[in-house]
């Protein structure tokens, strides 16, 4: 049957079908986050400098493999200028560290658009009226986060540790470093899931990107500074716990099995900070995404 | 027929503010307008039976169901249009309505064709493509309007969908809406302070003041329930005619025309009383009609005295 129009020869047409669970709500939010950071001019000028990085050391492996098979004569000189290229675990785990400081730049300016205009913009009503809980909103918007950190870390660190075993002996690389994959794997997860929880807390209190790179540069550049002095002061190590970033890289470091010595009695104190400060994100996130925010 | 919602001795306040006060109401499928003034409980209302904040008080039922817990899972049946501001800064009308269909379930190719299509019919097609933010008011309400219909929802809870409009633009969303209400099947719930678009678009009412329900049923009965009030015309010397149906009992209203009046006449007041009055006034009656209130005169008889008047379906 052919229906009507309704007005100026449009017509509504009614529409029909099985609906998903909710839990399918989390990747098209997840998505949307991430497509509307990779909008923005400034987030592809960080993601260049964190390729630069990355060419730097595909370039490197692929030149040390040639040196190799071409002229082995000069593999240990060449070995001795480009030392922090041997595809052990170091070399991956320093790899991601330094990824890791442009991601946190990244990530400070990221929060207004991932999470800030939700709360300013009235993005908090559209998402929380439709057939999602809370639960969902707030797994989407860490998902988001989490995807953009291993980006940036992860999935290059991946890509040249693939590189550097495709271009060695291949088969005994992949065996014999299986810990490095985890600890890749591992580094990721321990980046993204703290780093999204402190930046969606602070994101939806402080919502402006101003306000939030303060926050997070007291966070990261001024809790440091004084764990530094204190340490000097006091002359105890444990002080520099209060660097929330070097406690990351140090169980960044655990997990490739590649703790210094010295570093090795504050990897407990490590795991109490970053989970303490993982506890208190989601303390200060919960009461932000209560519906009734949505009608306040 | 199951009854579109239920709320029995509801309320809600917000911190000591009480925003609904033992809201007890039955209501039917169908167009509902909810008119009361700014600060009357209308947006709490909706926010209730979206359920994006519990009652204090009482129970609540959405489509038969009453709502344990905090399940979202009914909200594949209800499209909600905030009256404020739900942009998405850097997303284009499609996406941002696509988005509001997969968020209700649907999956991604249905929600992209479903957004286009309800673009298209809400006249947003030229602009699907542009940043939400570039939109104009007008074009916002329509864009919340698009992604509270992607999912073809059952019921429509609309919080001021004419606000900020220009006169053009209400008439148009009004069209819409009237449309909309006229599927079978669908019902919708307006919220407003706007009579006007009550009365075009609605059968029924919800009036509310200071978080109270003073009125509710079918707007034609509320009118005509205490319906004492008459145009009359004559010839002749108005001021004898006024004295006598004041003398009767009756209110006389002056009117901006000569020879015509308002009157509110007494309980008990019979038509031929009108014309006991004439022939002692020594004037001609020329009309006589029973005046019927419109929304805004029903609305203030009711904000004045604080009644409820409950049409018949409603019980």
């Amino acid at each position: 049957m052919i229906e009507k129009p309704d007005t100026d020869g449009r017509r509504y047409r009614g529409w029909s079908s099985r609906l998903r669970p909710a839990w399918f709500s989390i990747w098209p939010i997840a998505w949307t986050g991430l497509n509307l950071v990779l909008r923005r001019k400034l987030f592809w000028l960080l993601l260049g400098i964190t390729l630069i990085n990355f060419l730097f050391l595909f370039a490197t492996i692929y030149l040390k493999a040639q040196i190799r098979v071409e002229n082995p004569a000069v593999m240990r000189f060449v070995d001795s200028v480009l030392e922090s290229v041997s595809g052990t675990g170091e070399t991956y785990r320093d790899f991601m560290a330094a990824q890791g400081t442009v991601t946190m730049l990244m990530l400070a300016f990221a929060g207004e658009v991932l999470v800030g205009n939700d709360y300013r913009c009235g993005g908090l009503t559209f998402y929380l009226s439709r057939r999602i809980g809370r639960r969902h909103y707030l797994l989407g918007k860490l998902l988001s986060i989490g995807l953009l950190v291993q980006l940036t870390t992860a999935l290059p660190a991946l890509v040249l540790y693939l590189e550097y075993g495709l271009l060695t002996d291949s088969a005994v690389y992949f065996r014999e470093n299986t810990r490095i994959l985890l600890g890749i794997l591992g580094y990721g997860l321990v980046m993204a899931v703290p780093l999204s929880l402190v930046l969606f807390a602070l994101a939806a209190w402080l919502q402006r990107t101003v306000p939030l790179v303060m926050g997070w540069a007291c966070l990261f550049v001024l809790m440091p500074a004084i764990g530094a002095i204190l340490r000097k002061v006091y002359d105890d190590r444990h002080w520099h716990l209060l660097s929330f970033w070097r406690d990351i890289r140090l169980l960044g470091s655990w997990c490739f099995g590649a703790i210094p010595d010295r570093d090795e009695p504050l990897i407990i104190g490590a795991v109490t900070v970053v989970a303490a400060v993982c506890a208190v994100a989601v303390l200060a996130a919960i009461p932000q995404v209560q519906a009734v925010k949505v009608v306040r | 027929m199951d009854p579109l919602f239920e709320l029995i001795d509801v309320a809600y306040s917000y911190g000591r503010h009480p925003a609904l006060r033992d809201v007890s109401l039955t209501v039917r499928c169908g167009a509902i307008g909810l008119v009361g003034q700014n600060g009357a409980g209308k947006s709490t209302l909706i926010h209730l039976l979206l359920g994006l904040i519990r009652p204090t008080a009482g129970s609540l039922k959405v489509f038969a169901s009453e709502r344990r817990g905090w399940p979202t899972g009914f909200r594949q049946r209800v499209g909600f249009m905030p009256e404020r501001e739900s942009l998405l800064p850097g997303l284009k009308g499609i996406e941002y309505v696509a988005l509001a269909g997969q968020l209700c379930g649907m999956p991604r190719r249905d929600a992209l064709r479903r957004a286009h299509e309800t673009l298209s019919y809400l006249e947003l097609e030229e602009a699907r493509y542009r940043a939400v933010e570039q939109y104009s008011v007008g074009m916002r309400q329509r864009l919340k309007l698009a992604a509270a219909l992607v999912h073809d929802p059952d019921l429509l809870l609309l919080d001021e969908p004419t606000s900020g409009l220009d006169p053009d633009g209400r008439a148009a969303m009004l069209d819409v809406l009237a449309v909309l209400a006229a599927r079978p099947g669908k019902s919708l719930v307006l919220s407003t302070h706007l009579l006007g678009d009550v009365e075009r678009i609605c059968e029924e009412a919800i009036v509310l003041d200071a978080g109270r329900v003073v009125g509710v049923g079918p707007i034609r009965e509320m009118r005509t329930v205490s319906a004492g009030t008459y145009r009359v015309r004559w010839r002749g010397d108005g001021n004898r005619l006024a004295d006598r149906l004041l003398a009767l009992g009756a209110e006389v209203r002056d009117s901006e025309r000569s020879g015509e009046a308002q009157v509110v006449v007494p309980e008990g007041w019979q038509h031929r009383d009108f014309f006991k009055a004439a022939r002692e006034g020594q004037v001609v009656l020329t009309g006589l009609k029973r005046e019927e209130e419109d929304l805004e005169a029903v609305y203030q008889r009711l904000i004045g005295a604080g009644t409820i008047s409950r049409g018949d379906n409603h019980d």
